[in-house]
């Protein structure tokens, strides 16, 4: 019959409709979803509207979530080198990125000039970063990591997206915490918790002592 | 029409001949968002053109990924020391790729109902399911749209264990769920309902089977001629698919038909979407078991941390069906960095040249729907 189609299509409609309303219904119409209906509402038993009020609420990102890279710098708390670049420059950061909107600025020791291992600085065009984590993925070192800060918006552009290394540092301890799961296992990888290079030297302490 | 025209589905026009309403003579004009791709691609080392490989069509960047993966893959195992892609990186790779073709069904249908009047309603039952796919995306790649998932050798990272999230900005929500029992919910029960209330919903409703039968017809020769692939081709009744035409990865293995129309309208386009969405569904659950059986595998078959790997000299053609059509990326290289020449076959602006033979003496608003039928991205017309 003429028109059949139509009305099963309003059916659907209906139907998704309604839906919308049993989540509300079942989790007692509060404004913001409570915090443990909201896993239920945001997956696959999600049947209602998937509305998240976005500054209110705001969905965290999983662990791998990759935003504008940062460097990782030892927690400010460290016995022996608080603050120390993870970084040693090597380049591979620079040379493997896509959009090429790294620049690094390579230190000299004062005394003997030669070439040290840790960045002057170190910058990353935000705007041209395509945050595609090849960096992080080919660094040596894990010393730069994604970010899962994505919330950049600034009023001057000029001046604010061009960070530097004071901008870009932060401590260990905040990888730690956006991605346990992940830093676990590059620190198994590394053999300990510390900076490989730390490592290498106690390994090198110990068998000396031996 | 256009370049900002509401229904032209980016920055694309058309230049209209009309006899009242009706069209006499088309001409798309592409360009707008040209953004150098092929010549980027030729300063890129092979690795650094993954992520552009993203933004080529940024619906379906994980099968992007894959035709490039395969073209240098190809051209490596040309070279010594090369180790082909380990099974569960080939399982992990059909599942992405069969993903992100129920993603962009879904996406251009929704589109196609949005260009034909249905606004918005239609399109937001499709994005639903988009959303939950893209969760899943998210959590093993890294981002929803700019995967940039797939290594020469194998793919960038395991599944995750859990799809969990991490609070750290003020106001985050957490969720935390079982992978493999995600994607089990998704492929055996979520995303198939979705498609059959999908068809229940759309396929016999009269104003959409009014507005589509007929319409935009193409004919079995001429979608040969203007050497259409994908859907477009398929509706026109050539059963041509490269994952059966030239097998790949573990599809020789996997049991699921072509499908193909024989009208060539913008109703039996809708009609093969669909049709592929199932035999997309069909192949998942063919995938899953095959993802629990390689659980703890290698993923990766290559040296980890290897950012230029050998690529030998000669020249390689790797091709996949996209859900868009047949992407295929013709690499040269010369024993170097970086490719030589880097070509891609994009088909959504290959489908874009029978336009004009689609349009041809139907009216303007036709125009729309056959235009929303060939399902385009601009990123990939102009690249």
């Amino acid at each position: 019959m003429y028109g059949t189609g139509i009305w099963r299509g309003m059916w659907i409609t209906l139907r998704h409709f309604v839906n919308t309303y049993v989540d509300d219904v079942k989790w007692g119409f509060q404004r913001h979803v409570p915090p443990e209906a909201f896993p239920v509402r945001q997956g696959l038993q999600g049947r209602g509207s998937f509305t998240v009020e976005y500054p209110e609420e705001k969905i965290a990102v999983p662990e791998r979530f990759r935003f504008i890279p940062f460097l990782i710098v030892e927690n400010y708390d460290h016995p022996e080198r608080p603050g120390h670049d993870w970084c040693t420059s090597c380049g591979i950061c620079a040379k493997v990125c896509p959009p090429q909107c790294i620049w690094i600025v390579r230190g000299t020791d004062p005394e003997t000039g030669r070439p040290k291992p840790e960045p002057v600085d170190f910058y990353i065009d935000i705007d041209i970063c395509m945050n595609c984590g090849l960096c992080a993925e080919f660094c040596p070192f894990d010393a730069i990591k994604m970010d899962h800060d994505y919330e950049l918006a600034s009023y001057d552009r000029t001046g604010n997206h061009i960070f530097d290394k004071q901008h870009l540092s932060k401590e260990f301890r905040y990888w730690q915490s956006i991605a346990p799961t992940v830093a676990e296992k590059e620190a198994e990888a590394r053999g300990g918790w510390e900076h490989k290079d730390v490592l290498k030297a106690r390994a090198k302490e110990a068998k000396a002592k031996d | 029409m256009g370049p900002q025209h509401p229904s032209t589905h980016g920055v694309f026009r058309m230049m209209v001949k009309l006899n009242g309403e009706t069209i006499e003579r088309l001409e798309p004009v592409m360009g707008y968002l040209h953004r150098n791709h092929e010549k980027i691609g030729e300063r890129n080392t092979f690795i650094q053109n993954m992520p552009f490989t993203d933004r080529l069509d940024y619906l379906t960047s994980l099968s992007n990924n894959f035709g490039y993966a395969m073209g240098v893959e190809k051209l490596m195992s040309l070279g010594a020391r090369y180790n082909p892609p380990t099974r569960r990186a080939e399982v992990i790779r059909v599942l992405m790729a069969e993903l992100t073709r129920l993603v962009s069904h879904f996406w251009s249908v929704g589109f196609l109902m949005n260009d034909i009047g249905a606004f918005f309603t239609p399109m937001m039952y499709a994005v639903e399911e988009r959303e939950l796919v893209l969760d899943f995306f998210e959590a093993t790649t890294g981002s929803r749209m700019m995967c940039n998932y797939l290594r020469f050798g194998g793919v960038a990272n395991d599944l995750p264990e859990r799809l969990r999230s991490e609070a750290n900005l003020i106001n985050d929500r957490v969720r935390d769920f079982s992978t493999m029992d995600y994607v089990w919910e998704m492929i055996f029960e979520r995303l198939p309902r979705a498609v059959d209330q999908f068809d229940e919903y759309l396929t016999t409703n009269e104003i959409v089977t009014n507005r589509c039968i007929g319409v935009g017809t193409l004919t079995r020769e001429e979608a040969i001629d203007y050497s259409a692939a994908g859907p477009v081709l398929r509706a026109s009744g050539v059963p041509y698919d490269v994952r059966r035409a030239e097998p790949y990865s573990i599809y020789p293995e996997l049991e699921f038909d072509v499908a193909v129309r024989y009208h060539g309208d913008v109703y039996d386009r809708y009609l093969v979407r669909l049709d592929e969405m199932r035999q997309s569904l069909r192949i998942l659950q063919q995938v899953y078991p095959l993802l629990k059986a390689t659980e703890g595998e290698a993923f990766f078959s290559g040296r980890g941390g290897m950012y230029s790997p050998r690529v030998p000299a000669g020249e390689s053609y790797g091709r996949v069906e996209n859900p868009k059509g047949e992407l295929g990326y013709y690499v040269v290289s010369d024993g170097g960095q970086n490719p030589w020449r880097y070509h891609v076959r994009a088909p959504s602006f290959i489908n874009l040249t029978a336009l004009e033979r689609m349009c041809l003496g139907h009216k303007v608003a036709d125009v729309v729907a056959i235009l929303g039928s060939i399902d385009i991205v601009l990123g990939e017309v102009d690249r």
